[in-house]
């Protein structure tokens, strides 16, 4: 369908951020995706969101992903123009300058065969559309300067987004996806300069067959494939003066954060066991062990002649003469279990405690009591009987009659 | 041999480990000036003068039977301020190098995971770290500027160098790895 141009550049002079938004997505958009954009960016004219989102379609600045579907992306001229409005640059693969030199050699071969049939027409065919194409190496060359350039400046403003490795590899992916692959394309010794010197070559000899009497022509295409190969070289070099210095910090960088972060992560899931010997940083430690000087022997040895003698400490051999009342008690505690196992069943266990040792006082009373009451070869029951009171030799106690049996 | 200068609070200072830079002077350009003469001195009593790229000196350090308990802290210190200094995007030794920190802001307490490391060589809290930064001074990798602020020294890149070297350390590894399961 044909667009209205005057239609399309006024929707364009209002809806500017509108398409810069779109552009910027990048990808597929579903139709809620563009509506929520739409009415997050507004209109100054007061139009209505349901109009932006027909005329988008309408003047194809949408197509659908597919035919029928309900996905959309931003046609392709609409978003090469929006990033060419917008100074934004997109690197060139290899893959694409590898496809132009691949039609640079296609067309040599075409002018070669029009050259030998004396084909002028398709001479000036091919010639015309070398142009063309050495004018697109040339503008997209100049556009990855521009894109790198531009990754290399958000490098230096946006510190705090990333980490060190993780800019080190997009900084090792632009190296490696472009810049050194193109390097070797556009190369002295590379494949663009081969097909540009072939295609010289081409021109030269369309020149001396007199089949082209444009000279200015074959002059100009002469002078631009030595132009686009020079710049081609000039500018994958200046990639590489761009990126180089910022590969460099960030490559040393990014191991030394590599390095403590295996270090850390050794520490957390091993422990320090067999941890230290690999991972400390070791430094000298010297312990002066000094030889002791005359002065310090002479006073050693003065002390030791001039120590007075003291007789040996005697130690008393013999045993102590009374039994000490700790033991005894604790004699008379371990005799208790035995004393009763005689007795048994006793009803009346704190009764025959007082009067089979009435001398104890209440505190023995009581301890020879627990003591059996908490024996394991024992049973213990507490009565019903009526309280009593029991004499000791320092007081007197009351309790209910205890029954002890055995077990 | 004996007419070197300062011989003697040179041995003193790197007997214990300490490191010389140009914040040791006049030590340290008498070392600079004459560095061949001091290894020479101190090669028959076995010890090894080391000048690090980075210009600055200390012993070699010999394989150790009993590793100080200062050093596995110090490196813990060391490897989680890196790590730090990697997760904020920051150039890691332009960030460590060429500016003063405070401890009251050091990121080693604020982090869960980087606390239970610091816990594993005995790190509890704010004194602890301060102990530490004081056992890095007396290696000559810091220098106090009053109670709370300080700033790290050249010899700070025997860090980096170990980090350097656990990091090739672990991709030679892989490469060997690869290489034998290349082989048929």
């Amino acid at each position: 369908m044909k667009i209205n141009p005057q239609r399309f550049f006024r929707f364009c002079e209002s809806h500017a951020p509108l398409l810069r938004g779109l552009v910027e997505i990048k990808g597929e958009l579903s139709e809620a995706d563009v509506r929520r954009l739409i009415r997050s960016i507004g209109n100054a004219n007061g139009e209505l969101p349901e109009t932006t989102w027909r005329s988008l379609r309408e003047l194809q600045i949408l197509v659908p992903a597919e035919s029928g579907s309900d996905f959309y992306f931003v046609a392709p001229p609409v978003t090469r123009l929006i990033e060419y409005l917008y100074d934004e640059a997109r690197a060139t693969t290899p893959q694409i300058i590898a496809g132009y030199i691949q039609s640079l050699d296609a067309l040599g071969k075409q002018l070669s065969r029009a050259i030998d049939g004396e084909d002028l027409i398709v001479v000036r065919l091919a010639l015309e559309e070398m142009q063309q194409t050495l004018r697109r190496i040339y503008a997209d060359l100049d556009e990855t300067h521009r894109s790198i350039l531009t990754e290399v400046a958000r490098y230096k403003t946006e510190r705090q987004s990333f980490s060190v490795r993780d800019k080190f590899r997009r900084i090792v992916n632009w190296m490696e996806r472009y810049v050194d692959p193109l390097v070797e394309i556009v190369s002295e010794e590379g494949p663009l300069r081969a097909t540009f010197d072939e295609i010289e070559r081409l021109l030269h000899r369309a020149r001396e067959h007199g089949l082209f009497n444009d000279l200015p022509a074959l002059e100009r295409n002469t002078k631009h494939l030595r132009l686009v190969s020079r710049h081609a070289l000039r500018v994958f070099q200046q990639c590489r003066r761009e990126l180089q210095p910022l590969y460099e910090t960030l490559r040393r960088s990014s191991f030394i954060a590599e390095g403590a972060a295996l270090a850390l992560e050794r520490l957390q899931r091993e422990g320090l066991d067999g941890w230290v010997e690999t991972h400390v940083i070791a430094s000298c430690s010297l312990r002066l062990q000094e030889v002791p000087g005359d002065r310090a022997i002479e006073r050693a040895l003065r002390d030791v002649i001039e120590h007075p003698p003291e007789p040996a400490p005697t130690l008393a051999m013999h045993a102590e003469e009374a039994t000490p009342e700790e033991y005894l008690r604790h004699v008379w505690l371990e005799s208790l279990p035995d004393e009763v196992n005689r007795n048994l069943p006793v009803d009346d266990l704190l009764g025959w405690i007082v009067s089979r040792y009435p001398q104890k006082d209440t505190a023995d009373t009581l301890t020879g009591f627990t003591r059996l009451v908490f024996d394991g070869n024992f049973s213990a029951r507490f009565t019903t009987s009526e309280s009593r009171a029991y004499e000791t030799s320092d007081g007197e106690l009351h309790a209910n009659p205890v029954e002890l049996t055995t077990v | 041999m004996n007419t070197l200068p300062h011989l003697q609070e040179i041995f003193d200072r790197l007997r214990r480990g300490s490191h010389l830079s140009p914040e040791d002077e006049p030590a340290f350009s008498a070392m600079a000036a004459n560095f061949e003469a001091y290894a020479e001195y101190f090669e028959p009593l076995g010890l090894r003068l080391e000048r690090h790229p980075r210009e600055f000196f200390y012993f070699a350090p010999e394989s150790a039977e009993s590793v100080p308990e200062t050093l596995p802290r110090i490196a813990v210190f060391s490897f989680i301020l890196v790590d730090h200094a990697d997760n904020t995007g920051k150039p890691i030794e332009d960030f460590l190098l060429n500016q003063h920190f405070f401890i009251s802001r050091l990121p080693h307490l604020s982090l869960d995971r980087y606390a239970a490391m610091l816990r594993q060589v005995q790190v509890e809290d704010s004194a602890d770290l301060r102990q530490i930064l004081k056992n890095m001074e007396r290696l000559g990798w810091l220098k106090f500027h009053g109670e709370e602020e300080f700033r790290f020294l050249r010899p700070f890149h025997r860090v980096f160098d170990k980090c350097l070297e656990l990091s090739a350390a672990k991709n030679n590894g892989v490469n060997a790895a690869q290489s034998t399961q290349a082989q048929p």
